[in-house]
């Protein structure tokens, strides 16, 4: 009996040393989770202290609740407004540096920002870093649960993914009616001068879908095309929507290419701008972007909706950024 | 004049601060004595316990980091200095001959997927730029020889378009690859950068670069003989031949390991065997070791500029490399009498 206590005695020390921090070592876990690049990760619980290393990541961890356990975001940071408090680190190229100086149990990235090459440096400091990877607008909101898990607010975690699919689902029973001939033809571009598009396997083909429309460039083999004005002219979308920030002028696409002026999107001035935070962040606020881009392409349908505050006081339980600033359940 | 013993006991002091001078600063603020005690806990197994922190920042990320400098500011010196005895001409260096072109393309062609893992990942990478960086000097070489001369107008063209051609080679894998989220990491590389260096990574850099100069201290005297023209080398009994082509084959060997490690840092190799004639001359028992030296310090503080000069950010540290080299280049062309001493 006292062997073991002083076993158990000698462990926790050497846990203390090993990892320097000794605060809640009683209810100290461990858990293995696999992440997105099918790599094995060890997590010590509890987890406190987190590095988000991309703005999705951030907003995604605000969703389920464990946004106070972030310690440091990326410099490219917006949203939550939460943000503005916590430090800043370089993602590109990774300050490995000031991330282990905020000693964190868990750090958080994305194969769409963060080389997967940089888990091997991570590893070497004893950092356990978790990949997230998002194709679908399910992997999205599965990654809300997976966050969740990860930073042990899974209730939250789960009433958040359970709201914004109810979001989906509803904005996808008022728009599945539409018949096919109504939904006009989408073009989504992230670039307006150079012709940076989405093609297949993105979740922006769900998105359209779900407002209402079709998106053409859904059936394209390169999964970042960039395509060529040509393109455009042959396709003729009716509608083109860019990621470009809510004070685009869209006469400026026209300056750009000229040549479309024969395209209907711009001959029936239908020729839209998001902020590119709803289009691009694979994160909780896409169910926003699917809302005003259902405004966009159905404005008669959706015109008793025209204020954002009416929409989400009325189908939704609650507006998105409500949720993303939620505090964690204790 | 020149007093190798004491500018080279001057230079390994000079290195010996660099390196305690750059593992102290970094993004991260972190006290002189900390820093030190990690360093003396290690070395010296001096004092208890050490904050796990600062352990890790200054012993897995900047101690690495600096050594990693060490290693390729030296080895691309040295190899400065054999292609500018090979050619008889002070304006080669490995980045202007297209050596390091050749090489990033020799990796991101392996990097990128389209060349098989021969052996094992860590050894295939630098296989690859190896082998990208000799064909690439093996055409310039070929292309610029005329009889027994080396024309170096006609060098410094097929080194501009070798380079050319080979970042072409590079951009067209990196955007043909179907794995858009490893262009950055791509391009970063490209330019050079010594970011996320680990304690994994420095041996197949060290052995390249320790035979590099193992190989040109060795050389020295026939090197010497090099400068003086190749026949009245031959005249002495070298195999000239054989040692032009050893040199080639040694100075794609060291320079694409260090460029699959690091990427294309360009010019060190040109600026600093250049400081160093003028320190202690030509004769290469000297030169080489002292360049190594001399190298290594100058990279170490290129890349602590590279980390400290933007606030949060990091720059590729061969674009400050760049930045310094092209000038000094420029003026080098412009001095017509130019010759080595």
């Amino acid at each position: 009996m006292i062997h073991r206590t002083v076993l158990e005695f000698s462990l926790l020390i050497g846990l203390v040393l090993a990892t320097g921090c000794g605060a809640s070592d009683a209810d100290r876990s461990d858990a293995t989770q696999t992440d997105d690049l099918d790599r094995t990760v060890r997590i010590e619980r509890p987890v406190e202290r987190v590095v988000s290393l991309a703005p999705n990541l951030t907003e995604l961890a605000y969703a389920a609740g464990g946004g106070s356990k972030l310690v440091a975001v990326t410099t490219a940071d917006d949203y939550p407004p939460a943000v503005d408090t916590l430090n800043r680190i370089s993602a590109l190229p990774v300050d490995f540096e000031a991330i282990t100086a905020k000693n964190p149990d868990l750090v958080l990235a994305t194969d769409q920002v963060n080389p997967p090459g940089d888990t091997k440096t991570f590893d070497s400091l004893d950092l356990p870093v978790y990949f997230f990877s998002f194709s679908s607008l399910s992997d999205v909101f599965e990654g809300i649960r997976t966050m969740g898990t990860l930073l042990g607010t899974e209730e939250v975690a789960a009433d958040s993914a359970r709201t914004l699919e109810r979001q989906i689902a509803s904005l996808r029973a008022r728009t599945e009616s539409i018949p096919p001939a109504e939904r006009p033809r989408v073009l989504v571009l992230i670039g307006d001068e150079t012709l940076y598009s989405f093609g297949q396997g993105s979740y922006i083909h769900t998105l359209v879908e779900v407002a209402g429309g079709r998106s053409i460039t859904d059936s394209l083999d390169a999964s970042a095309p960039t395509l060529s004005e040509e393109f455009v002219l042959t396709e003729k979308p009716d509608v083109i929507v860019g990621a470009w920030g809510a004070d685009y002028d869209p006469k400026r696409l026209l300056e750009l290419h000229p040549t479309w002026d024969v395209v209907p999107a711009l001959q029936n001035d239908r020729v839209y701008s998001l902020p590119a935070s709803l289009l691009l962040r694979p994160g909780p606020r896409l169910v926003e972007g699917a809302r005003r881009l259902a405004k966009r392409l159905h404005p008669d349908r959706f015109r008793t909706l025209s204020a954002d505050t009416s929409l989400a006081s009325r189908s939704v339980p609650e507006a998105p950024s409500s949720i993303a600033e939620r505090a964690p359940t204790p | 004049m020149k007093r190798p013993w004491t500018t080279g006991l001057g230079l390994i002091g000079v290195l010996a601060c660099t390196v305690g001078v750059t593992v102290a600063f970094g993004s991260t603020a972190i006290e002189w004595g900390d820093v030190y005690r990690v360093l003396g806990h290690h070395l010296l197994g001096l004092g208890g316990s050490v904050n796990p922190v600062v352990d890790r920042i200054v012993w897995q990320l900047r101690l690495p980091r600096a050594l990693l400098a060490c290693l390729v500011g030296g080895g691309l010196s040295i190899i400065g200095v054999a292609m500018q005895t090979l050619v008889r001409n002070p304006l080669a260096e490995p980045y202007i001959l297209g050596i390091s072109s050749g090489a990033s393309a020799g990796a991101s062609f392996f990097y990128l997927g389209f060349l098989p893992p021969l052996i094992s990942k860590t050894l295939s990478m630098p296989i690859a730029a190896f082998l990208g960086g000799l064909a690439s000097i093996a055409i310039v070489y070929l292309v610029a020889r005329d009889g027994p001369r080396v024309s170096v107008a006609r060098l410094l063209l097929a080194g501009v378009a070798m380079s050319a051609l080979m970042a072409s080679l590079t951009s067209f894998v990196t955007f043909s690859s179907p794995e858009p989220d490893k262009l950055r990491a791509v391009l970063f590389w490209l330019l050079g950068s010594l970011s996320g260096t680990r304690w994994e990574q420095l041996p197949i850099p060290a052995l390249a670069t320790g035979l590099g100069l193992g190989t040109m201290v060795l050389l020295a005297r026939p090197l010497d003989a090099m400068l003086m023209g190749e026949e009245p080398a031959q005249s002495l009994g070298m195999p000239v031949e054989a040692l032009k082509r050893g040199l080639i084959v040694l100075a794609a060997l060291v320079t694409g390991t260090l460029v699959a490690v690091s990427g294309a840092i360009g010019f060190v190799g040109l600026i600093v065997p250049h400081a160093v004639r003028l320190l202690v001359g030509v004769p290469h028992r000297r030169l080489v070791p002292l360049s190594f030296l001399a190298g290594a310090i100058f990279l170490c503080w290129a890349d602590l500029a590279a980390r400290t000069i933007l606030p949060a950010q990091e720059l590729p540290v061969g674009i400050l490399t760049a930045l310094c080299g092209v000038p000094f280049f420029l003026v080098l062309l412009r001095r017509r009498n130019y010759h080595f001493g």
